[in-house]
């Protein structure tokens, strides 16, 4: 058995004294800086970044890694209880981890949150140990062509995330295209909308869009509410927080779908973990008995995107360790401080440092058993957050958001940015307008504006290029069939019906 | 012991770049004596984890350990690092504000954005170059070609068929590419990917068939054996690539395309100040522990005097200028 003695040797590296305390520290560190908002896992690897320099290479990675990943469980933390996403990840499980925790039922959705994470990224590790090679192989057949059918796709699963009219929802998704548009247009070099401004050019950050229409909106939306909202609850009994039987039940078969899902878009360099729980949660919603729950705390709505953001987490590591070509920024810090070792990631990684590779992914299964019992006592801490009356979290609230968008690139600009989409998100909560397709159409839009116009490129104007290409053929076809079923005109009702 | 020591290092930096930054830095007299007497901040004009972002880091903490005060990297990345690089040029010219000049910058960046604001000679007291890193040639495995020659050969046997990727229209791949280009007398089709990442990948893949890329992103590629380097941009052979001629060996003459990072400061900043610096980053790149992490990085440990750095800015100027005009045309 290759495998059982590959990840003997991971585990004799990872389980090192030396190992396992960095580990540690990257996870406790993840987590903390998950629950910041906007203060994301790039700036502390940044930061942390010169220290490996002096650390052995594997114990470095190891520590990096845990504040990548541990980033994620934390995030999602904050999301739920405050409704404070700063990622497109968490701002799906707000959708309906808010509503529960506005519920009294903070504590079961954080519970299942921990425990979809750790089954989404345990899952997810096997897949990486086992296929890591085979799959890197795959995502490299994907280019310009297939990424934008696949984006299409995305965009057109979108219509299913709506909740209320679809005629409002669709708005939404365009608003969130057109703001995609701003910045330096990749094919022709010029400038769209910046209004001859530097702060512009590169587009508007996702993160500033996302604090401003989630977080902020939020808070002034609470603090119009007046008394009402004075603190969610007095008292947590410890009882609360384990979750019901009912609970575990009804998220098992979500977290196992969306870590499916969000293992294989994990893999694709790019969007993964953002597209993979968008499409966890939309499928959760589309399979649903009764999908009128959904965005009122229904705890499936919890369970599988965050299944599905853990997955796409750890196998986003496949085409940075396999490739060497880094699925974000954060990875690409990763990839930095491997060179700086003199590691060379690519095909030969696995034969040529085989302790490096194997300890480091057996690392990642230390480091979640680490964050599940780290984060399942962290709970009731965190509920305890509720009990503190909004007149004193909600100053401490917009101070952490002005700290975490201007450390994004150090710009007050940024925090003016984060004013105007507070005061739109503002408004959208006003008018009934669901925010999380505008993000969709945010991050879907520019990345299918450059591919498509690249595959044009490429094919010197040939639009038959989508038709000629079999993957990309196939997610034509899937988004016809998706089409199909959002437009036929007896599903439409049922969707009138339950809306 | 030392991690904790490490740890509460970078916290404390992380609150000090976080504190001190917006409150902008109190006005001290430029004193050369005695200096430093605070923090220094180093303006890194693009986001965390590039390569630029990398070099800057390596370079930052030996730097600190020499001067004997914290050096607070800070990222301000945008608009090609002009955004960072405009910043420091309106920064208080006290010695207390660095930024890391490249190629991209001081080069590229004023000559193809009308909007920078900065003139990248006289505007900035030069301390000394870092590094350098080569543009390597680097072809998909399928490309029946073995040389820059066979490259050139298919080139003008079939125009315009072959695709060139570059990290973006404007961007130091694609003006390397232009160049290549023009020296010649090729022509094929550019196609802009939004990073080097996404065009690396892009050649691995066979979607463009080739691609002048800055040494770190297709180092770990060409050695790995998923791409194969035809040549290096730098007029020397690479030590990370010791068996790849350069494009002058291969042929080409007049070609020179790298991207090289160096340390400025904001004009007027005290003279004393500017050779200590240049005295301390000299020691820093010479010590051989630097030099392999800048290696490692596909940065070659490079120095030079402020007056050649100037002198390098304003030929590159020129030279890039030349092609920039010949795209608008």
């Amino acid at each position: 058995m290759d495998f059982l003695s590959n990840m003997g040797l991971g585990f004799d590296v990872a389980l090192s004294t030396s190992a396992l305390l960095y580990c540690f520290l990257g996870v406790t560190l993840g987590t903390f800086i998950g629950v910041l908002p906007g203060i994301g896992p790039l700036a502390t690897i940044g930061l942390l970044l010169p220290i490996t320099f002096h650390l052995p290479a594997i114990e470095g990675i190891i520590m990096l890694a845990g504040i990548y990943y541990g980033a994620m469980y934390g995030g999602s933390t904050v999301a739920i209880l405050l409704n404070l996403p700063g990622t497109a990840a968490s701002v799906v499980v707000a959708l309906d981890g808010h509503p529960m925790a506005k519920q009294g039922r903070a504590a079961p959705a954080l519970v299942i949150t921990t425990l979809a994470s750790f089954a989404g990224a345990c899952v997810a590790i096997v897949i990486l140990s086992a296929f890591a090679p085979p799959l890197a192989a795959f995502a490299l057949r994907f280019g310009s062509a297939e990424y934008f059918t696949l984006m299409v796709m995305g965009l057109v699963a979108a219509a299913i995330l709506v909740q209320g009219p679809l005629l409002k929802g669709l708005g939404m998704v365009v608003l969130g295209l057109l703001i995609g548009t701003v910045g330096q247009d990749a094919v022709s070099g010029l400038p769209r909308f910046t209004f001859g401004t530097l702060e512009l050019y590169d587009g508007i950050s996702f993160v500033v869009v996302v604090i401003g229409l989630f977080g902020l909106a939020e808070v002034m939306h609470n603090l119009s509410l007046g008394d009402k909202r004075e603190s969610f609850v007095s008292r947590v009994p410890w009882r609360a927080l384990i979750p019901s039987r009912k609970d575990i039940k009804d998220s098992t078969l979500p977290t196992l779908r969306g870590t499916g899902l969000g293992a294989a878009l994990g893999v694709l360099p790019g969007a993964g973990p953002a597209i993979a729980s968008f499409a966890a949660y939309a499928v959760e919603k589309r399979i649903a008995r009764d999908p009128s729950r959904f965005g009122k705390g229904a705890i499936e709505g919890v369970a599988a995107p965050e299944g599905a953001n853990n997955a796409a987490a750890q196998t986003s590591f496949i085409p940075t360790l396999t490739l060497g070509v880094p699925g974000d920024a954060t990875m690409a810090l990763m990839l930095g401080a491997m060179m700086i070792h003199g590691l060379v990631p690519g095909p030969q990684i696995v034969q040529n440092n085989p302790e490096f590779f194997w300890g480091l992914i057996a690392s990642f299964w230390i480091g979640n058993l680490l964050l599940l019992i780290l984060n399942l006592p962290l709970v009731g801490l965190w509920i305890r957050l509720l009990a503190i009356p909004y007149r004193w979290m909600f100053p401490a609230i917009l101070v952490f958001i002005a700290i975490g968008v201007y450390s994004l690139h150090q710009e007050a600009f940024d925090i003016f940015l984060v004013v105007g989409f507070g005061l739109a998100g503002y408004l959208f909560i006003k008018l009934r307008c669901e925010a999380a397709p505008l993000l969709l159409g945010l991050i879907l839009g520019p990345l299918m504006e450059d591919n498509l116009r690249r595959a044009l490129l490429l094919s010197r104007g040939d639009p038959l290029v989508f038709l000629e290409r079999p993957i990309s053929l196939t997610f034509i076809l899937l988004t016809l069939g998706l089409l199909a079923l959002v437009l036929l005109p007896g599903i439409r009702r049922r969707i009138a019906a339950v809306t | 012991m030392r991690l904790r020591h490490a740890l509460a290092g970078s916290a404390l930096a992380l609150s000090a770049a976080l504190l001190a930054a917006p409150l902008g830095l109190a006005v001290a007299p430029a004193q050369a004596q005695g200096y430093p007497e605070r923090e220094i901040r180093l303006i890194v004009p693009f986001g965390a984890g590039g390569s630029t972002d990398i070099v800057g880091r390596i370079v930052a903490q030996p730097l600190s350990e020499r001067l004997g005060r914290p050096i607070v990297v800070e990222n301000r990345g945008g608009a090609g690092g002009t955004v960072g690089t405009q910043a420091a040029s309106q920064a208080e010219a006290d010695g207390y504000t660095l930024t890391v000049a490249t190629t991209s910058t001081h080069v590229v960046g004023p000559t193809v954005h009308d909007t920078v604001e900065y003139d990248p000679v006289a505007d900035f007291a030069h301390i000394s170059l870092v590094g350098e890193t080569p543009y390597v040639l680097v072809v998909n495995l399928d490309l029946p070609v073995e040389s820059v020659q066979d490259v050139i050969d298919l080139a003008l046997e079939r125009p315009g068929e072959l695709n060139f990727g570059s990290a973006g229209q404007g961007s130091t791949t694609h003006l390397a590419g232009e160049m290549f280009l023009a020296a010649t007398g090729t022509e094929m089709l550019h196609i802009p990917y939004g990073s080097n990442a996404d065009a690396t990948t892009a050649v691995m893949s066979g979607e463009v068939d080739l691609l002048f890329g800055s040494m770190p992103a297709v180092l770990s590629q060409i050695r790995s054996g998923t791409i194969k380097a035809l040549a290096v941009g730098t007029v020397t052979r690479s030590p990370q690539l010791p068996d790849v001629p350069t494009m002058q060996e291969a042929g080409v003459a007049d070609y020179r395309a790298s991207l090289w990072l160096g340390l400025a400061a904001p004009a007027g900043t005290p003279q004393e100040i500017i050779d200590r610096l240049h005295e301390e980053v000299v020691a820093v790149v010479s010590d051989p522990a630097v030099a392999e992490q800048l290696a490692n990085n596909g940065a070659e440990p490079t120095i030079n005097s402020p007056a050649e750095f100037r002198e390098l800015i304003e030929q590159e100027l020129v030279t890039y200028g030349r092609i920039v005009e010949s795209l608008d045309n």
